[in-house]
């Protein structure tokens, strides 16, 4: 069979193809000219280099918290500012409005009555700000792939320095997504997602805690952000946290399940 | 045609959720563009600011992320517009190619130099290579997408994304100032 040969690589070529923005024509008639051309391949595995270079650069730059003045920007406006008032006078309103929200805020309120109880929120709440983050995400939602189970789950204890396990929730309908890292304040946060057949989506994120943080008491407490709920508990070495937009019953059962294997794999010294 | 269903959001527009699951990417952006972390959080409050603005303008169900982009970008444009009229004749690229980046990197030891090393590289760029090497390599946008944040055609993406990566590649090929870790 004779075809007309292929246009050589554009730089343009060459970038998109690296970038995975090409058509699929193009893209194989691309690839077919690198695999000819040793010079060709390194610029694209470059270009490739420093694309993951950049994302690992940048990224933990997302996981930091976020301001409350920011929090607040997404909500609407207040009147005040719908009605056109000049920009000098709306201050004043938008300092009054927040203090009524600030009272009103489900999760703010929440917080000042656990912050005295003792209990740690701000982990929950990152943990729910990061789910919210990378559960919508198409195209990167994790790092590593389930297809990489092992090496990821590897990855994971090196990089925390506290073994890491990859409960399998098959059994109550949720399929291993993959994992990644996630730098949160001066700890690394490790975070699994699973996906289940509609494609709803649960992340499990831990970290490890100082020593003699665990009391040896396995309560799980919750919290919803958002719209996100959160089941989270410590044990010796780890803060836990299972988020998801499940109702909290339903969350609690899949807490469980990721409990119980976590505590015997630890139990029996397993991965 | 029938009338589309009244909106359930009572603040009429922007899906709050997804507008709080933007504000990470919305910030990084923005310190991408201003080289600095407090007026990147301006920046950002400006723009949902505007974003509110305009609610009327995003249709539901299209990308947030997109549309806010643009509409930040469009902010920091006016915003740069303006101060530098108000400096005087300062050309752009002075106002914005900075020493001004502060990254702040975590992790161990070896991780950090070679992030800052990254990231102090980046702060070397003109703010217009910056932003596009933000939005193709990291964000991962398509560069229909891109061009449609930046309003340039997509061969003016194509050509500064080209010269982006070059010009990166050659200052992370320059020998470090500081002390480099022999493996």
């Amino acid at each position: 069979m004779t075809s007309t040969p292929a246009l050589p690589p554009t730089d343009d070529d060459l970038n998109a193809y690296a970038d995975g923005q090409l058509s699929a024509d193009r893209a194989a008639e691309v690839a077919a000219a690198l695999a000819r051309d040793p010079a060709l391949l390194a610029r694209v595995t470059d270009v490739r280099a420093q694309n993951a270079a950049l994302r690992d650069a940048l990224d933990p730059m997302l996981a930091e918290p976020i301001p409350e003045r920011l929090l607040e920007a997404t909500s609407a406006p207040p009147a005040a500012a719908r009605a056109g008032l000049p920009q000098w006078l709306r201050p004043a309103f938008a300092v009054a409005a927040t203090l009524v929200l600030g009272i009103g805020l489900g999760w703010l309120g929440r917080e000042v009555t656990l912050e005295r109880a003792g209990t740690p929120t701000t982990f929950a709440r990152a943990a729910a700000v990061t789910h919210a983050l990378y559960s919508v995400d198409q195209r990167r939602p994790v790092e590593v792939w389930a297809n990489e189970e092992k090496g990821l789950v590897t990855w994971l204890t090196r990089r925390l320095g506290v073994q890491a396990h990859a409960p399998d929730l098959n059994a109550v309908g949720y399929a291993l997504v993959g994992g990644r890292l996630v730098a949160g304040n001066d700890k690394p946060t490790a975070l699994l997602m699973y996906e289940n057949a509609d494609k709803e989506r649960l992340t499990l994120q831990w970290r490890k805690t100082g020593a003699g943080v665990g009391t040896g008491e396995a309560a799980f407490r919750y919290a919803v952000e958002d719209g996100v709920g959160v089941f989270y508990w410590v044990d010796e070495e780890c803060a836990y946290a299972l988020a998801g937009k499940l109702d909290r019953s339903q969350l609690l059962a899949v807490a469980r399940v990721v409990y119980g294997q976590i505590t015997a794999a630890e139990a029996s010294g397993k991965h | 045609m029938t009338a589309s269903a009244p909106s359930v959001d009572a603040a009429d527009g922007l899906p709050r959720p997804e507008l709080v699951a933007a504000l990470p990417r919305m910030r990084r952006y923005a310190r991408v563009l201003t080289g600095d972390a407090a007026r990147a959080d301006d920046l950002v409050q400006d723009a949902l600011a505007r974003a509110w603005e305009k609610r009327r303008l995003w249709r539901a169900g299209s990308d947030l992320r997109a549309w806010l982009f643009t509409i930040m970008h469009n902010v920091h444009v006016n915003q740069l517009a303006l101060a530098r009229r108000e400096a005087g004749n300062v050309s752009l690229d002075a106002l914005d190619e900075d020493g001004g980046w502060q990254p702040s990197v975590r992790g161990g030891e070896t991780q950090r130099l070679e992030l800052a090393e990254v990231l102090r590289a980046m702060g070397r760029l003109p703010a217009e290579q910056r932003e596009v090497l933000l939005l193709a390599a990291v964000e991962e946008l398509r560069y229909e997408e891109i061009a449609a944040v930046l309003a340039v055609p997509i061969g003016t993406v194509m050509s500064r994304l080209s010269r982006a990566r070059e010009r990166l590649r050659g200052l992370m090929a320059e020998p470090a100032a500081s002390l480099r870790v022999v493996k």
